[in-house]
């Protein structure tokens, strides 16, 4: 062995109460390579590299640094080896500039005064040389989330790391970043660092990759290098035998039976010169006009932050729009209770269910029909009827497969992923026209964020709209019949499905708007 | 088996909080054992000792309630003192202005007087934070204090009896009286409003879709929001509703106990209120049990002073330690979890 891996993990066990989320896990990494950890949500990647980072510790097994036995206690351990890592949500202080950043809790030259030319130098020297272009006195609030990720990996590499660990890199990036962030990636290997790239994205990991790591439920599946993988290998690995690849929407590439949406119709929904000012002052949404057909599924693209929040809270009138106007099946919708709306058909899946999707102090059955809960469905006259909330209810939790002992069990006993579960199950409980789904797949595995798909697209077949927000172009290109792009809110072009490519949409949410787009309709 | 397996850490915090005090009992020089058998035992060995126990239930749950019907929605209502004030003021007022009435008709108008007095002194500070997200504690809190000064003028103002020596009305007309609903013992009907109330909460709360919303606000306000329930009403209703229990409370207070106003009458219901709806984790549903736990340690206290001469307040600390060893068993529980 030697030094050809610069770091082996062995027999790595983790338990978190009673779920156990790393069984007998080894990982290898190849000295000046990139290592793709792949698999689906929940799979354990995270979990594993935060134990190489000292975040986590693990319950048993070793992990080996140029064959050398090390122990990691917390990141000032793995740092002081040379490990850095670069999370999902970046550690930076807003109103500091990047150098600031970047210094932060590192020995500096003058530790008394606040000159920081020295270390300016050897940032400006990092940035060339591993081709990452940024401006040191840029304010970290002011810059796009793809250059606040190089401050990250800058941060890292000013530490003078020699193991660098990516989780979830691309989450947030336009197309453009992230041909640019594997672009440095691939400098920095030649100049000898060794990369773990976490990620669930298939098509990432075969173009960046020297090999392959595949973790499904806390398990080792297969290690295997970029050269001998096979896509379809790669794609059971990843799902098991739970998920039947052919009849998948996500391994599908977009060939699946769907209907045309009515386009030739008066829209079922739409808004007009919607703005939004908010209690900062801040004009969050810019004169957004939409228009949403029968059976359509619209999507929303866009780098998160950009006004998407607010977009839904305006629809679902949880925020009332400063001007403009919102309409729902020929009816005027501006200013209606939010209660109307739900109860109207008009439904809504929340970005953040521990925020504001889900009531953890309340039974399975409370959420399963919060929001229809004044529907002749559950109630007359102003009593529940308990006895068709618990049959509705068990009914529910078999179709959408929710783990949990029965309706009456307590909300905060479910896990993440069942949460989401109990969201999807309840709007699509009742026979609804439209549905507001803000990253409805968000946290959960890959059979499951194929179950969605597959309801979002049934349901489009029976007739109900869909507005799909989210941050995941693979999400939207695949099932939406139109994107519509969303940069520093407004809609800066509406793009119809033979219209999708990925560059062009990636360039649209950098706010660069092309000149021939068009909103054209198809159909 | 369920309802056993919840219990048992309370009862595992009640046996320790006991054993607790019985050491100070002991290093105060007297036998805890025999001081246990008087806490418990007065309440059963007498009739009277009991429908004392059932008298002091009455306005300890009503007043635990009104602190647990706006907790579920996540509100504080700390001025149940104040509003059984107001509800004891209201009902005076109505039994001593429509004095001649027959029963028939004065006793309803008395309580409901009670209620809506109570009711309206929780809707200032209701409306303070529905309008202006004025914290509730702090509103109901100094509402108490007005409280105070309002009994202390209408005791000793146009009303007043100069005979009592104490700040004291002069009674209420005949027919706001309470009737007994025993002839051997002086228990009145207020047990049975008591009754009715802590079931009617309970079916509010857990059969009716407004007291579904209120359930969910509770458990997540911005979730709520989100599904359509105007959450900002439902903090209104919880606090204006437990204001509402807290001066009926008062309204019994007058119409069944003094037939007048006292000042004074408010006792220390409120912090036992509060005890209560804490131990009760804020469900309703065990809020009258626990109410009558406190009503024994309360009646046999006084017992206790008078035959052993341990200091009522003994059964403070027993009280304290209850509620401290109750809190410490769910910190265990989730620890565990």
């Amino acid at each position: 062995m030697g030094n050809q891996h610069v770091i082996e993990m062995k027999g790595i066990n983790k338990q978190f109460g009673s779920i156990t989320a790393l069984k007998n896990v080894d990982f290898f990494l190849p000295t000046g390579e990139i290592c793709g950890l792949l698999g689906g949500n929940g799979a354990g990647k995270t979990t594993l590299m935060n134990i190489l980072y000292g975040l986590y510790r693990q319950d048993a097994g070793q992990v080996y640094m140029d064959g050398k036995l090390i122990n990691i206690q917390s990141p000032k351990d793995s740092l002081a080896h040379g490990i850095g890592m670069v999370h999902q949500h970046f550690l930076q202080i807003v109103n500091y500039s990047v150098i600031e950043n970047i210094v932060l809790g590192a020995d500096v030259k003058h530790p008394f005064t606040s000159n920081l030319a020295p270390e300016k130098q050897k940032i400006n020297e990092l940035c060339t040389r591993f081709g990452l272009e940024l401006d040191p006195e840029a304010t970290i609030g002011s810059l796009p989330v793809g250059t606040r990720q190089k401050v990250e990996i800058l941060k890292a590499l000013f530490r003078g790391i020699k193991v660098l660990i990516l989780d979830e890199p691309t989450t947030s990036l336009t197309p453009q970043e992230v041909d640019s962030l594997f672009q440095s990636l691939k400098v920095m290997v030649k100049e000898g660092l060794s990369i773990v790239f976490i990620t669930h994205k298939l098509r990432e990991v075969l173009s960046v990759c020297n090999s392959i790591s595949v973790l499904r439920e806390g398990r080792n599946v297969i290690s295997l290098d970029r050269k001998s993988a096979a896509e379809e290998e790669l794609v059971k690995a990843m799902v098991g035998e739970k998920l039947d690849v052919k009849k998948s929407i996500i391994f599908s590439k977009g060939k699946y039976q769907t209907v045309n949406p009515k386009y030739r119709d008066a829209p079922i929904f739409n808004t007009s010169n919607l703005s939004y000012i908010n209690s900062d002052k801040v004009k969050v949404l810019k004169d957004i006009s939409i228009d949403l057909y029968m059976n359509e599924v619209l999507g929303i693209a866009g780098v998160a932050g950009n006004g998407q929040h607010e977009l839904v809270e305006v629809i679902m009138n949880i925020q009332q729009p400063t001007s403009g106007h919102i309409r729902f099946s020929g009816e005027e919708f501006t200013g209606k209770p939010t209660r109307l709306i739900w109860e109207n058909g008009l439904v809504y899946i929340p970005e953040d269910r521990l925020d504001d999707g889900f009531l953890p102090k309340a039974s399975v059955a409370h959420n399963l029909i919060l929001g229809f809960h004044n529907t002749s469905a559950y109630s007359r006259k102003g009593f529940l009827n308990w006895k068709s909330v618990f049959s509705k209810s068990r009914q529910m939790i078999e179709e959408y497969n929710i783990k949990t002992a029965g309706p009456d069990e307590m909300g905060s006993n479910l896990s993440g992923g069942n949460i989401q579960r109990v969201m999807i199950a309840r709007v699509f409980s009742q026979n609804s026209r439209m549905l507001v789904a803000h990253n409805p797949t968000r946290g959960l595995d890959i059979p499951s964020t194929d179950f969605v798909y597959q309801k979002i697209l049934e349901k489009k077949k029976e007739g109900m709209s869909t507005l799909l927000i989210t941050e995941d172009l693979d999400e939207l290109m695949l099932i939406c019949d139109r994107i519509a792009i969303l940069y520093k809110g407004e809609i800066v072009g509406v793009l119809a499905k033979k219209e999708f490519e990925k560059y062009r949409i990636g360039r649209l949410m950098s706010g660069f708007r092309d000149v021939d787009s068009k909103t054209k309709r198809e159909g | 088996m369920n309802i056993l397996k919840r219990a048992l850490p309370y009862l595992g915090a009640a046996v320790v909080a006991f054993l607790v005090a019985g050491i100070f009992i002991a290093l105060m020089g007297y036998d805890p054992i025999k001081a246990y058998a008087t806490i418990f035992g007065t309440s059963f060995k007498t009739p009277y000792g009991f429908i004392q126990t059932i008298l002091k239930w009455i306005p300890l749950t009503l007043q635990a309630l009104a602190f647990t019907i706006p907790f579920a929605t996540g509100k504080y209502n700390i001025g149940g003192e104040g509003q059984m004030i107001a509800g004891a003021i209201g009902a005076t007022a109505a039994g001593i202005l429509l004095a001649d009435l027959p029963i028939y008709f004065l006793l309803p108008l008395e309580i409901l007087a009670g209620i809506i007095a109570g009711a309206l002194w929780g809707l200032v500070p209701a409306y303070l934070l529905f309008q202006f997200k004025i914290n509730e504690i702090l509103t109901t809190v100094l509402f108490n204090f007005i409280a105070f000064n309002l009994i202390d003028y209408v005791a000793t103002g146009p009303w007043s009896d100069p005979t009592a020596g104490h700040p004291t009305t002069i009674a209420v007309g005949e027919g706001g009286f309470l009737p007994n609903i025993l002839t051997s013992q002086p228990l009145n009907a207020g047990v049975l409003i008591a009754l009715a109330v802590a079931v009617g909460v309970y079916i509010y709360t857990n059969r009716t879709v407004s007291g579904y919303e209120l359930v969910a606000t509770g458990a997540n306000p911005k979730a709520s929001r989100a599904h359509g329930i105007n959450t900002r009403v439902q903090f209104l209703l919880a606090l204006v509703l437990g204001a509402a229990v807290a001066g009926l409370s008062g309204a019994i207070e007058v119409a069944g106990t003094h037939h007048r106003l006292i000042e004074g009458l408010q006792s220390n219901f409120l912090l036992l209120g509060l005890i209560i709806g804490l131990i009760a984790a804020g469900n309703n549903m065990a809020v009258p049990f626990v109410a009558f736990f406190i009503a024994i340690l309360e009646v046999g206290a006084r017992a206790m002073q008078r035959t052993m001469q341990i200091p009522v307040e003994m059964v403070f600390i027993v009280e304290a330690l209850l509620l401290i060893f109750i809190l410490l068993s769910n910190v265990v529980r989730r620890r565990k979890a």
